[in-house]
């Protein structure tokens, strides 16, 4: 494979002080210093995948955008990728490149989304993506570098530079790097991608189009209902809430003992979470989310937050201690950009 | 010195065959191509409005897109080469 010549155009530089200063100068980062993307760092990102640089990743249909190997393992080794993530970063461009997840929408609109992304399987713990403490913060380099890995294929070779094609009126700091692995080892319920068709052995990464984490507190309810009232009384009015987008909930320690311990499976979660965020049609239209005039009967008929149960991805990950989780939305609404799972391949 | 390769690539180009202008609305049926965004269908029927009372068009239908962020769909194109002659599609917020 290494015979396989790189088609990018080359630039000269000094040194690698001046290929950093070089590559932020064209606008090719994201504002932090980057790794010059040189030939052999490139190759070794290809041959961790095993692709030929001319293999198309992924076609964006709708910007007409081919999403070459070559590409995004120069923006993985500008991130700061290690070669073996390499494979987890072309899960997920494939993921973004999906009808479903629809690239046109999050990865222009003014909702400013960043890319969640969700791994389960062997590979998280191989690439050691943290699942436990401090989980969306510093420090652990497979989180902060494959997302940003993503992030900058989406600049560089899809367009979405900020005030041009990208036009997030205010954006969030998950846009940097968003990426997380479910605590598969200690989680009481079955992995996310197991429930989504996949077997245990498989790795894959899940990708959302989505806003901030939001963290919630319940340090007083000892039971799997007093926890998720509080995640709903939080929940309820959050995101694009008339669109109904995707949500994903992530269980912490403290709550995901307390949640199993009361017999809650997964289904029981989701379920729960559907039938206590739902907002009433006169709550809505009192707060200028939905149009039209109040009406009788406006305050029995409910709205769901979301369009089913099946809309609420449920992760448990986070440290072992405190009281909190987080729930996140998903950008605009299920019908403009929906979670999509792809496999790992390796 | 060291060589440092480029992350960036440019959309292909490619020809787009622009449909003939026609030079008048007069008589012309025209299709309004809604994008689901809150107002959006107001708007545009104002604009049919305006286009039939003031340019003599002779009719319009407004089509709706599955969501704002994707192009209009097969079957909404199909149907448009039939039943228009011209039509009017944007996005706004």
């Amino acid at each position: 494979m290494s015979a396989v010549a790189l088609e990018s155009r080359r630039h000269a530089v000094r040194d690698p002080a001046e290929a950093i200063e070089f590559c932020h100068a064209q606008g090719w980062t994201d504002g932090l210093p980057v790794v010059p993307p040189t030939v052999d760092r490139v190759t070794a990102m290809l041959e961790a995948a095993r692709l030929d640089p001319g293999h198309q990743i992924a076609y964006v249909a709708h910007r007409a955008v081919s999403i070459t190997a070559e590409k995004v393992a120069i923006n993985a080794v500008m991130a700061g990728c290690k070669p073996e993530c390499m494979p987890a970063v072309v899960a997920a461009v494939e993921g973004i490149a999906d009808p479903l997840w629809s690239y046109h929408g999050p990865g222009t609109s003014t909702g400013g989304a960043g890319v969640l992304i969700l791994v389960n399987g062997p590979i998280a713990r191989e690439l050691q993506v943290n699942c436990g403490v401090d989980l969306f913060g510093p420090g652990w380099r497979a989180n902060l570098t494959i997302g940003r890995a993503v992030r900058l294929v989406m600049r560089n070779v899809c367009g979405s530079r900020p005030g041009t094609l990208d036009q997030a009126t205010l954006g969030h700091p998950g846009r940097l790097s968003y990426v997380i692995a479910e605590n598969e080892a200690e989680s009481p319920w079955p992995p996310l991608h197991v429930e989504r068709g996949y077997r245990p052995q498989q790795s894959t990464v899940t990708v959302m189009a989505a806003e901030a984490p939001h963290q919630f507190y319940n340090q007083l309810s000892s039971s799997p209902e007093g926890v998720l009232a509080t995640l709903c009384d939080d929940m309820r009015i959050s995101g694009n809430v008339m669109g109904q987008p995707q949500y994903v909930l992530v269980l912490a320690g403290e709550h995901m003992r307390t949640i199993h311990r009361g017999g809650f499976s997964k289904a029981d979660i989701r379920q729960f979470v559907f039938a206590h965020t739902q907002n009433s049609y006169a709550h809505l239209k009192r707060t200028n989310r939905m149009t039209g005039a109040l009406q009788d009967g406006d305050e029995g008929r409910m709205r769901p937050l979301v369009e089913s149960p099946e809309d609420v991805l449920v992760v448990a990950a986070g440290g072992r201690a405190g009281a909190f989780s987080a729930y996140i939305p998903g950008w605009g609404s299920k019908r403009s950009s929906q979670a999509v799972t792809k496999e790992v391949q390796r | 010195m060291m060589e440092i390769l480029d992350p960036t690539s440019e959309p292909g180009s490619r020809a787009i065959a622009y449909a003939p202008r026609p030079r008048s609305l007069e008589g012309k049926r025209v299709a309004l191509i809604e994008n689901t965004k809150f107002n959006s269908d107001r708007l545009l029927e104002k604009i049919g409005g305006v286009l039939k009372a003031e340019y003599g068009a002779a009719e319009t239908r407004m089509w709706r897109k599955r969501n704002a962020s994707v192009p209009a769909h097969d079957e909404i194109v199909e149907e448009l080469r039939k039943t228009c002659d011209v039509m009017v599609a944007g996005i706004g917020d």
